[in-house]
């Protein structure tokens, strides 16, 4: 017999992630999980769900507009979907149900919870395109991307517990990254409140950033001693945490995955300079460029190690 | 009234007949083929008021009439710009009338972007729910604190608990995917809240919508599952300004759900008679777990896609369509033919009484406060 948390992988963000829904499955008759192959994912990765929660995993078609949009009728009838978009890249077969459906029923009626959840690829041009920093600009949502998998189980529970919609999205590539054993999902239950950045002291250069670039962040050996902010969710944005520490360091640094134009990194520049006090300020962030698909070329879409040391070396100078 | 357990020969869907019908030939529920027309000609006449919310004829009328009052009330204050661009759904209204008459008040609705006949309707419905509604729809039609979503909805994203009026969805199409989301919901209503539910959701769409992709995804899902949802197609022949030889490639709305396994009736939508007695067919089989099933409501709109718009149709076409106007089909129709002609003005100077009120305190009422939030 296997015990609720028995997993054997607990420094997937897959199964941290699973961890969440299956406590909230067991304290919350109304959370459903759906989506396409939403049954043969539990199967495969998350064995007690399948066993205790059959009939709250649905497996819907390939038809991801009319599935988010089904999560809302289920929402509406009282239930806590949890929908499943794969990936981020078929989000935007579902732009109209989430921007429009699932963002203003929640204005027009009452906010209700729905989690919708994809992961990002890393395949090619419409195989791995990061949206998060599209999401923030729709009221109603809220957008989580956790660095590890700890932080994915709490923020998951949050998400599960707020009347609120929340587009969750899994870095996939941190199942292959070398994962901190402090990060890892243990046996506790705790849930993260959103709009509270996690924080690595430091108290020369700010170096701002969320998901996967986390994990590269703290495995960076600058010369210097960088205070690592991780957002963890991108709405609600903790600003207050940026401003008080570019306020102690004089200097922040933005590393954003997503498309640097438009994006996360130039709205919280923007706040910290409206400020008015003397801040030296730098963003990296991926071109305004289509992924390729040859993997190699994978590296030097979004910044490498050596442009964010460079970076933080041109702050001190 | 007790009924006979006599089920449709192709679908087996469960037909109601009065005790003492004697069946003489084969039995069908819908446009199957050769049965068709024995069908239409030998039940609908007959058939019994399964679930009477709204008494008789004379309800159906009067509730009619009080949506085309309202609505031309406000079309009177589009065109003074009192109000914003509106939809009307003038000619249309026997079909939300006989619809909602034939559910249960704890069946829920879903509507499109034309709501302010599926919320009258509905909620007249419901006899308790009449002297305190119309307030509440009017004052959110136009941004009023009183409103019954706080004045920030509007005509077109209205939603209403207390007549199940579940959500309005001004894009086209998207109230078929969230019905079947809530109709599975219903379905599996153990599974939540351990007790057994029997409700089921309508849905109102129009033709056009049935070109969407959302609709067919949709009628998908709902079909695996056979939810208790009744697709009540509102088949005006426009989209928007566009007539439907642009959109529909099909004759009919309802030979399209053969591909999910729908059945599908088409009937004339302009009687709020037929309407209603089709419908409590259609929701009795929905209910007893047949599944989803349609009906396309033939009719037609006689006001403009949006005040302030122009309209694809001529003149000439509007006057030949306005004979086809619901209200005056009743009037020569059904058990009482002739009736409405006559009692049409008092009835209507009875409803401006109240409206008069109505309007009157909502253009006093308060703005709702600015809140901006996420």
């Amino acid at each position: 017999m296997t015990t609720p948390h028995a997993w054997q992988r607990n420094h997937l963000i897959r199964d941290a992630i699973y961890r969440a829904i299956e406590e909230r499955m067991r304290a919350d008759p109304t959370v459903m999980l759906i989506g396409e192959g939403a049954e043969m994912k539990v199967h495969y990765d998350a064995p007690n769900i399948e066993r205790d929660f059959k009939d709250r995993v649905l497996t819907l078609p390939i038809t991801e507009d009319c599935n988010t949009n089904f999560a809302v009728g289920l929402a509406i009838a009282g239930c806590k979907p949890i929908c499943n978009i794969i990936t981020s890249d078929f989000m935007l077969r579902a732009m109209d149900s989430i921007c429009n459906t699932v963002a203003k029923t929640a204005y027009c009626d009452k906010p209700r919870t729905i989690v919708i959840q994809a992961e990002f690829m890393t395949g090619g041009p419409t195989t791995g395109q990061r949206l998060e920093g599209l999401f923030t600009r729709i009221p109603g949502l809220n957008v989580v991307v956790p660095s590890n998998p700890a932080d994915a189980y709490g923020l998951m529970l949050t998400a599960l517990q707020r009347p609120e919609a929340t587009v969750f999205f899994e870095d996939r590539m941190i199942e292959d990254a070398d994962i901190d054993p402090a990060d890892e999902c243990g046996e506790d239950s705790y849930s993260i409140p959103f709009g509270v950045s996690a924080k690595y002291q430091g108290d020369e250069v700010t170096v701002v950033t969320y998901g996967l670039t986390v994990q590269h962040l703290c495995h960076l050996k600058p010369r210097t001693r960088i205070e690592i902010i991780d957002l963890r969710t991108l709405w609600p944005l903790d600003v207050e945490t940026v401003l008080r520490s570019t306020e102690r360091t004089g200097r922040l640094l933005v590393v954003e995955p997503d498309v640097m134009f438009g994006g996360i990194g130039a709205e919280l520049v923007a706040q910290v300079v409206a400020q008015g006090r003397p801040v030296r300020t730098e963003r990296l962030g991926a071109p305004r460029a289509t992924l390729p698909a040859c993997r190699e070329l994978h590296e030097r879409y979004v910044p490498s190690d050596t442009e964010i040391l460079e970076a933080i070396e041109s702050l001190l100078r | 009234m007790i009924e006979l357990d006599i089920r449709c020969d192709i679908c087996g869907m469960r037909l109601h007949f009065p005790m003492g019908t004697v069946i003489v030939g084969p039995v069908c529920c819908s446009d199957h083929g050769q049965y068709s027309e024995w069908h239409k000609n030998a039940l609908l006449p007959k058939r019994p008021p399964v679930f009477d919310r709204v008494s008789n004829t004379n309800d159906l009328f009067r509730i009619m009439l009080t949506i085309r009052l309202v609505e031309e009330r406000l079309q009177a204050m589009c065109m003074r710009g009192e109000a914003g661009d509106l939809h009307f759904s003038k000619g249309q209204e026997a079909i939300s009338v006989g619809v909602c008459a034939a559910l249960r008040p704890t069946d829920h609705i879903v509507t499109h972007h034309r709501t302010i006949a599926h919320e009258i309707a509905k909620a007249y419905s419901m006899p308790s729910q009449r002297s305190i509604f119309l307030r509440s729809l009017i004052a959110e039609i136009l941004g009023k604190r009183t409103g019954v979503n706080g004045g920030i909805a509007g005509e077109m994203h209205i939603s209403n608990p207390a007549i199940r009026h579940d959500f309005s969805f001004q894009l086209v199409g998207t109230s078929v995917p969230v019905a079947t989301g809530i109709a599975w919901a219903l379905k599996n209503a153990e599974l939540f809240s351990k007790q057994k539910n029997d409700e089921i959701v309508a849905v109102f769409f129009g033709d056009a919508a049935s070109s969407n992709g959302q609709v067919h995804e949709a009628l998908t899902i709902a079909a695996i599952h056979k939810v208790p949802l009744l697709l009540v197609c509102e088949n005006n022949g426009l989209a928007g300004n566009v007539t439907k030889e642009h959109y529909l490639p099909t004759k009919t709305v309802a030979e399209r759900m053969k591909a999910y396994g729908i059945p599908a009736e088409t009937i004339d939508g302009n009687n709020v008679d037929v309407v209603r007695s089709d419908a409590m067919l259609a929701s009795a089989w929905v209910r007893d777990g047949g599944g989803p099933m349609m009906l396309e409501c033939m009719t037609t709109r006689l006001s403009h896609h949006k005040q302030g718009q122009g309209d694809a149709r001529s003149k000439e076409q509007l006057a030949e369509l306005a004979k086809l106007d619901p209200l005056l089909q009743i009037s020569v129709s059904g058990e009482h033919p002739g009736a409405y002609g006559p009692v049409r003005g008092t009835l209507e100077s009875e409803i401006n009484r109240e409206l008069d009120d109505v309007f009157a305190r909502v253009a006093l009422d308060p703005l709702p406060e600015p809140n901006f939030h996420a």
